[in-house]
């Protein structure tokens, strides 16, 4: 089936008048079927936003989102959501979080503990069905948020900067973790993030959003092969995607700087 | 705690409750003041023996532990039910909950008129009595809980489009374990509170009426005999929850 993700013209503003904040406006993009994309900007451009809204948690605002041309409204079941804040249960062990979602659709339990099994060892915490969150390091707490989405397996999976809270070690790691697992099940992806080396390395393309009203500034296809292991990473090409992309993110990052500053002072 | 400081612990409260004993006694024995209203030690436990092998004291006991269970049942039910809604609901909670959180302190005895109006002088206003009791705190802990609910974990659930049961079920009991057994350990006592009370005003049966009972027949012994065993059921009741909500 089809697993293709339209955004089309969303806009959103918060509050009313003339203090009125137009956080995204008018963005317009695609996400074809198994395809990886990141959505990059500075902090203030409404990536979280979005984020909220093409997972249908945010109600009025302008524009379309479509799952394969259909229109969707609310919580769609295609899709899935990886957030940024720590979201795993604390009540709940790694392998009954995993499964959650299956038990929300009443799977019976033999069949839910396996599939929950299988992608609590994709995401590499076998030995650590038992544990409780609390128990574990940050990054691996992280692993079981991502693996309790995937089991849900949607079609279409949104990420909204989930390695934002982990030292660049981990970040790297699972990044190739993921995008070795978003391969294998080709999923059509999208990844928001502030991080140029993350988009880089995980990305087929990637969306520069502009800070405030963000705005779509420009879209860069990274042509690098995959796997894209140390010696990529390490790579000239690599580099270079990296400067060119600050090079716009840069204007945007000071403006974001400037109006936080401004808002202070 | 090192076990040389634990034995004076224990040894420091035994000494302590023997003091009260012996002054209680001394008094007792002075002839200071009338002589039933301090009996001895030996009177009230003579009292106690004859309490606890009467058919009567079981059959009240019964009573009273009927109207407590089914009390607490109904108070706790609605107090979570009331707790999760206004917990979950911004509507709701700037709508109703400074109501429950005005009625809370209100002394609910002064509700007892109405009750008995209401359900007549049976079991049912007791009931009540220990219902309305143990309704506020139960309440009021659950929609603090709830608020207490990290709002990613709602996301969570709402992304994964589950329906309000499993949403009260699945995220909200769980993550408010904690508030629910603190404010079923504080309605608890209440309810108990709210049933004895009740059972000592317009009352047949219970172990209330009979510390009313003992008191109008002017049996003191046989009263503090009662009055002991309150408090060692209330204190075994309130063990029972703690141990409960530790595991």
């Amino acid at each position: 089936m089809d697993a293709t993700l339209s955004v089309e013209h969303v806009t959103k503003r918060f509050g009313m008048g003339e203090t009125a904040i137009t956080a995204v406006e008018d963005v317009s993009f695609d996400v074809a079927e198994g395809e990886f994309v990141s959505l990059i900007g500075p902090s203030g451009c409404g990536k979280s936003t979005l984020f909220h809204f093409i997972g249908g948690l945010t109600a009025e605002h302008g524009g379309r989102v479509a799952v394969a041309g259909e229109t969707i409204s609310g919580p769609h079941p295609a899709i899935g959501m990886v957030f940024q804040e720590e979201s795993a249960f604390p009540w709940r062990n790694v392998i009954d979080n995993v499964g959650f979602a299956l038990e929300l659709r009443g799977m019976p339990r033999a069949e839910r503990l396996e599939r929950a099994r299988h992608y609590v060892a994709l995401v590499g915490l076998q030995g650590f069905e038992r544990r409780h969150p609390s128990e574990l390091s940050g990054g691996m707490r992280q692993r079981v948020a991502i693996a309790r989405t995937l089991a849900a397996q949607p079609r279409i999976l949104l990420m909204d900067e989930p390695f934002a809270s982990l030292d660049e070690q981990t970040r790297l790691l699972l990044g190739e973790k993921v995008t070795e697992i978003q391969q294998q099940l080709r999923q059509t992806t999208l990844l928001i993030t502030h991080s140029l080396t993350e988009a880089v390395q995980l990305s087929d393309r990637i969306l520069v959003m502009t800070f405030r009203p963000g705005r779509l500034r420009r879209v860069v296809q990274v042509d690098l092969p995959r796997p894209r292991n140390d010696d990529i990473l390490t790579s000239p090409e690599f580099g270079a995607y990296v400067a060119e992309l600050w090079g716009d993110l840069r204007e945007e990052a000071s403006r974001g700087l400037q109006a936080a500053e401004h808002a202070a002072g | 705690m090192a076990p040389a400081y634990a034995l004076t612990v224990r040894r420091s409260r035994l000494a302590a409750a023997l003091l009260i004993l012996t002054a209680w006694q001394a008094l007792a024995s002075s002839g200071l003041l009338f002589r039933d209203v301090v009996p001895s030690l030996w009177r009230i436990a003579a009292a106690l023996a004859t309490t606890l092998t009467a058919p009567a004291f079981y059959a009240n006991l019964r009573v009273t532990a009927f109207e407590f269970a089914v009390a607490i049942a109904i108070g706790s039910m609605a107090g979570v039910l009331v707790g999760l809604a206004l917990g979950a609901s911004h509507f709701l909670s700037r709508a109703y909950e400074r109501w429950v959180h005005y009625l809370a302190p209100v002394p609910k005895i002064i509700f007892f008129p109405v009750l008995l109006l209401a359900f007549g002088a049976g079991l049912e206003s007791k009931i009540a009595m220990g219902t309305i009791s143990c309704f506020f705190p139960v309440a009021i802990s659950v929609a603090a809980g709830v608020r207490g609910v990290p709002p990613v974990l709602i996301r969570v659930d709402r992304s994964f489009r589950a329906t309000p049961w499993q949403m009260a079920t699945k995220i909200y009991l769980p993550a408010v374990r904690a508030a629910l057994l603190n404010g079923l350990h504080l309605g608890f006592g209440v309810a108990a509170i709210g049933v004895l009370l009740a059972e000592t005003k317009l009352s047949k049966a219970g172990i209330g009426f009979l510390v009313m009972d003992a008191y109008h027949r002017f049996d003191m012994p046989g009263m503090y005999a009662l009055l002991l065993l309150v408090v060692f059921l209330v204190a075994g009741v309130n063990m029972a929850v703690t141990r409960i909500s530790r595991s």
